[in-house]
């Protein structure tokens, strides 16, 4: 990774008076696989679609390589994108589909030949080269998309929801061949998903949108593990909040407890009521009476009953109500040790307990 | 099974009606064909061929020929005037365009005769345009429009050009418009985009259009006879001829069963490409 591939400075879009992107900055480097990850209508297509070239900016400037290219039509940028809905030209056969832009380039007809037999063998469809595209299945017509993109060795490729009509099996499959094709290419990849599951496995970086706006940008660890605001850690996986009120010392009480936050910060004056969040992987579930068998010493523990279990396979989900009357999720791994289906009954008192450093501290 | 048995009797009052009112004439026609005229002008049954040589007599040779050419011509301007304006409907009509739609179908629902009628108020050399013409001192005389080729194509294309924008209409709704934006991102031009995936994407709706168009404008004698003159005689014109001035129904019925045969050819080559068409899509 070498260089801003993307430039994406003080970028608007409005609608009408809709703000559909609202003052978005973000540097993308090059050969990075970079996400925007966000619920419905946050604003991920519409900041794809502007740079493809398929919408003007409102305001604000878009640099590919350094060039400012707001202005420029698609059909000059030197980026491809692959479709949700694909896209195919079905009048066109797979290797016409994928020869379609080396010929508008003008490309020599020997060299088109090379490159489509190349960007077939990547995606695995050499043999299906003449087939049309109705006649593929969708996992088919996906690869035929990324290939006929691929073909023209952009220089940042965009994908919007590549995946979101295939099944989750085929899903995942995809998920791990397009990361590699990524890897072997090279080439810098812009991916809008709303599966935050897609977007932490194959991301370089997130940059996490809500309304608009980036909420927070960063590797897939970081945005997981500390979420900024309550909307990051709400959308990135499931997360336990709970509210405190700041004491003197970095402690922050809940309830009748009282905890020692590391992760507290600067900036908080006594008395401030904060969100703490906790994920429910990190939560442990103990029976009240006895040995404690999760519950580490330096945990902090609080009192609460079983409200609920869902039954997973590999684990349960239990939902948890604190004395206080707050609720908490627990995600409990079955481990070698015991089953998941063996253990606690609704309705049960039980022991919860987390480490202190997994609190995080929203604003 | 039972179920499908009992539809399947509704075949027969319109294999019926179907039977009676058009195998029976058309029948009729082929069979008086090959007959002659009596000494008072009624068409007698017979078996002779005198009639379709007389079809390709050097007289009408030349009326078949520019029948299919102003067909032909009225087909090439109904796409290209059609093509834009059932685009910009069915992409960007937005909530206007079943407004858009209905404003240009309600005139057909005016008898064709009169609508015809009101070119010739426009056209003639009296007409409304002659006259604005020469008070606004363009021309000095009036300038001849009606009794022109121009004229007859012109009342043609009028007459059917929305059996070209309901097709081509239809096909450019149903266009994934993603698609469009695919060629612009592959590197084609506006230009190049449209030819390279906008035309073939719709090709089903502007097959459809001009044999729309086509088949009925080979065969109009509406617009030859209202706005043409003597040089302008259309096939439509000679068979409606042969009828009701000339009174001589064989030979009016051997043109129209070469007509026929003539359009069934273009029927069949157009029903083959549209099932063709309809493979791909499935
Ligand atoms: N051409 C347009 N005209 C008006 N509003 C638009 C237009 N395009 C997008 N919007 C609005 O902008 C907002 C963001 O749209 P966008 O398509 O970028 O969302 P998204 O994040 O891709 O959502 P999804 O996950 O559903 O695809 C939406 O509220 C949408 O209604
Ligand atoms: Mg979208």
């Amino acid at each position: 990774m070498s260089g801003e591939a993307i430039g994406i400075q003080g970028v608007t879009k409005s609608f009408g008076d809709f703000v559909a992107v609202d003052d978005v900055n973000l540097s993308i480097a090059q050969g990075e696989f970079f996400s925007l990850l966000g619920p419905s209508g946050c604003g991920k297509t519409t900041t794809l679609r502007m740079l493809a070239g398929f919408e003007v900016p409102t305001e604000g400037r878009i640099l590919l390589e350094g060039e400012p290219v707001e202005k420029v039509p698609p059909h000059e940028r030197n980026v491809n994108m692959v479709f949700q809905s694909y896209a195919l030209f079905e009048h066109l056969d797979v290797e016409g589909n994928i020869a379609f832009g080396l010929k508008r380039k003008k490309v020599p007809k020997a060299e088109i030949t090379t490159r489509v037999a190349e960007a077939l063998e990547l995606v695995d469809l050499s043999s299906r080269a003449k087939a049309r595209p109705n006649e593929l299945s969708g996992g088919q017509r996906q690869r035929v998309a990324l290939a006929r993109a691929l073909v023209n060795r952009p220089r940042v490729l965009l994908l919007d929801e590549p995946l979101g009509a295939l099944d989750l099996k085929l899903r995942r499959q995809m998920q791990i061949e397009l990361k590699a094709i990524q890897r072997e290419v090279g080439i810098t990849f812009v991916y809008v998903t709303h599966d935050q599951e897609e977007a932490l496995s194959m991301s370089d970086r997130i940059a996490v949108m809500s309304e608009g706006r980036v909420a927070q940008c960063g590797p897939p660890e970081e945005v997981y593990e500390h979420p900024k605001e309550e909307f990051v850690a709400g959308f990135i996986g499931i997360s336990n909040l709970l509210e405190g009120k700041v004491e003197s010392g970095g402690r922050v009480r809940i309830g009748d407890d009282c905890l020692a936050v590391p992760d507290l910060g600067e900036g908080h004056a006594d008395g401030e009521t904060v969100q703490i969040a906790v994920r429910p992987e990190k939560v442990a579930v103990d029976e009240f009476e006895g040995e404690p068998y999760r519950i580490e010493p330096d945990m902090f523990t609080v009192e609460g009953e079983i409200e609920s279990k869902v039954y997973l396979g590999v684990g349960n989900q239990l939902t948890l109500k604190l004395v206080n009357g707050s609720r908490l999720v627990a995600l409990e791994q079955a481990t070698y040790r015991m089953r998941a289906d063996e253990q606690w009954e609704v309705g049960q008192r039980v022991k919860i307990g987390w480490h202190p450093e997994h609190c995080m501290v929203l604003s | 099974m039972t179920h499908k048995r009992f539809w399947e009797w509704f075949i027969f009052p319109g294999g019926i009606w179907i039977a009676l009112l058009f195998a029976i004439p058309l029948f009729l026609v082929l069979a008086l064909s090959f007959g002659h005229v009596d000494d008072f002008g009624r068409g007698v049954y017979g078996f002779s061929l005198d009639n379709y040589k007389d079809v390709f007599d050097a007289t009408y040779v030349p009326v078949l020929l520019r029948s299919v050419g102003y067909a032909l011509a009225t087909v090439v301007l109904c796409l290209l005037i059609g093509y834009p304006v059932a685009y910009f409907i069915a992409r960007y009509g937005g909530r206007y365009r079943y407004a858009l739609l209905a404003a240009l179908v309600i005139p057909f629902f005016v008898n064709y005769l009169v609508r015809t009628y009101a070119w010739v108020a426009l056209l003639a050399d009296q007409g409304l345009v002659n006259n604005l013409l020469v008070d606004w001192g363009l021309t000095e005389s009036p300038i001849q429009m009606i009794n022109t080729p121009y004229a007859v194509i012109g009342g043609l294309v009028y007459g059917y050009i929305i059996f070209m924008i309901l097709p081509l209409y239809g096909s450019i709704e149903r266009m994934d418009p993603s698609v469009i934006e695919a060629g612009k991102d592959l590197y084609g031009s506006p230009l190049q985009t449209f030819i390279h995936v906008t035309l073939p994407a719709t090709q089903a709706g502007i097959l459809a259009g001009c044999v729309l168009v086509f088949l009925p404008a080979v065969g109009d004698f509406v617009s030859a006879q209202l706005l043409g003159g003597p040089d302008t005689y259309m096939v439509g014109n000679l068979i409606q001829d042969q009828f009701f001035a000339a009174s001589n129904w064989p030979f009016g019925s051997a043109l129209t069963v070469v007509m026929m045969i003539f359009l069934a050819v273009w029927m069949v080559f157009y029903l083959r490409r549209a099932s063709k068409g309809e493979a791909e899509v499935l």
